[in-house]
């Protein structure tokens, strides 16, 4: 299975690669500005998360909007791409309240297959200034946290995915499980 | 699929030995990720690699020694070069992290351009790890701190670089390490620039003689708390040497000494870690020591933070 991640500039870019590598993924590291069309074929891909602030400056994030409107695989977004993905699909993202860095426990209110076999409160890290603010349209939300409403949301038809918290380092609870998942998904809609 | 040492072993001394024709010098310094580099070359390249290690005068008791003999036991081809004498002056009144760490990364890579040159080698291999490299920044991403290996080469260098650990996290390099025999496999990450990001504020030798002290009791103590089974030995654990002089009272006479915070975390690659949760008792034994045994320290801290938001280090 082919699953790329795609790197908006984050210090855990690579985690997640490691991540899908080691749960027998074919992966690499792709720059945001990658052409379409050099993604052809792939089984999943996952938008990584950014640099401060990338998220809602879309002049940052390359191709991400091309990669969101013409891809038919599985996408998960991740922090930044999570933010993006909001953005760009007719919602918004914009500075936290309080913004959450370090430990931090997500409640899943919304059963779905990327928290199968998980339970229902379980302990992430974080690290984001930005946050989503409003759903795009046809999305529903999956998860919260004590400061955060939208730790994870997903497309009602589609196979899009988002996070708020980091799935891909060591700390967060269930994260390798989550990638699972993802990857189990993207198995499926093949 | 978890990751495969052995493979990887082979394949990286083909690599080095395909990409290095001539003479090459390692930039040793005696922890996991360079020893292991300095290993594996050395099986690629035989004679043709000379490690260096420098002893910058901002090393950990007892450390240069330490070194020397690791190399000695790796039969690895090694130089040991003194150069505090040449740290000390270049740090002299400078204060901010960043400026400390490109400092030090500028004077590592004179020397070994000086040495590289003594030797006849036009490359240079480095133990560079992913997190150096994805922390120093470039690009999209944001510069948390310099790795001296990485942020600190000048663009004009005239060594080819070779770096076989380039994509290995902490714990996949250790299992490289174990593989390949090296003894320091399991020592805890000790930064480039040396206790001089473990000396908030100017580095001197004297401010540097009093972190090296206290770090060496804080090693002592949780490593035989550990041996004895009352923690689990964390990630790293030093002692870091604050810009701060607090009051205190020594047998009946006010004293203004120097603070000293003790800092263990738990982790499994530096990118993410937790404070660890050391038993009071030791903590206790560590305060009571330090502040005896180390002149000038009269007060101890216990550094509570997580990463994020903090780092391991604190510069």
């Amino acid at each position: 299975m082919r699953v790329y991640v795609v790197d908006n500039g984050g210090q855990w870019t690579h985690r997640e690669w490691r991540v899908l590598k080691y749960l027998g993924a074919e992966t690499k590291i792709v720059a945001n500005d990658t052409q379409v069309s050099e993604l052809d074929g792939l089984d999943g891909l996952v938008l990584s998360g950014g640099a401060p602030r990338v998220g809602v400056d879309p002049g940052k994030m390359g191709r991400n909007g091309e990669y969101l409107d013409s891809f038919d695989a599985p996408i998960l977004g991740i922090c930044a791409g999570h933010q993006f993905m909001a953005k760009h699909l007719g919602g918004d993202a914009a500075p936290a309240k309080v913004p959450e860095f370090g430990k931090s426990i997500v409640e899943v209110h919304q059963p779905d297959v990327l928290f199968e076999g998980l339970p229902n409160r379980f302990e992430v890290w974080e690290s984001h200034n930005d946050e989503v603010t409003q759903l795009p349209r046809d999305f529903i939300a999956l998860a919260s946290s004590e400061n955060c409403d939208i730790q994870a949301m997903r497309h009602r038809d589609r196979p899009l995915f988002g996070l708020q918290f980091h799935p891909e380092v060591e700390h967060t609870q269930f994260g390798a499980d989550i990638f699972r998942n993802f990857l189990k998904l993207c198995e499926s809609s093949k | 699929m978890m990751f495969d040492a052995t493979a990887f072993i082979a394949e990286q001394t083909e690599a080095i030995r395909k990409s290095v024709p001539g003479k090459a010098i390692i930039a040793c310094s005696g922890g996991v990720d360079s020893t292991a580099a300095a290993v594996l070359a050395s099986r690629a390249l035989g004679d043709r690699l000379l490690a260096v290690y420098i002893d910058t005068g901002l090393m950990r008791k007892g450390e240069t020694e330490d070194v020397a003999q690791t190399l000695k036991e790796l039969s690895v081809r090694h130089r040991i070069v003194h150069a505090a004498d040449e740290f000390f002056p270049a740090l002299r009144g400078i204060v901010d992290p960043e400026k400390k760490r490109s400092v030090i990364g500028r004077k590592f890579i004179e020397l070994f351009e000086r040495e590289a040159k003594t030797f006849g080698a036009d490359h240079l291999v480095q133990g560079t790890i992913a997190p150096d490299w994805i922390e120093s920044g470039g690009q999209l991403r944001d510069r948390i701190k310099t790795h001296h290996n990485v942020g600190g080469l000048p663009e004009n260098m005239k060594l080819k670089l070779v770096e076989p650990l380039r994509d290995l996290y902490k714990d996949e390099v250790r299992a490289v390490a174990r593989a390949l025999g090296v003894r320091v496999s399991e020592r805890q990450p000790f930064p480039g620039p040396g206790l001089a990001v473990r000396v908030v504020g100017e580095v001197t030798p004297d401010r540097v003689a009093l972190v090296r002290g206290a770090s060496a009791i804080v090693e002592e103590e949780i490593q035989a708390a550990a041996g004895r089974g009352l923690m689990p030995l964390p990630w790293q654990y030093f002692a870091v040497l604050l810009p701060v002089q607090t009051v205190g009272v020594h047998g009946d006479l006010r004293v203004y000494g120097q603070t000293v915070a003790v800092r263990a975390v738990d982790s499994i690659d530096g990118m993410t870690a937790v404070y660890s949760k050391i038993p009071h008792e030791v903590l206790d034994r560590i305060s009571i020591r330090i502040t005896n045994e180390v002149g000038g320290i009269n007060r101890v801290v216990y550094d509570v933070s997580n990463k994020p938001p903090a780092t391991v280090e604190w510069e």
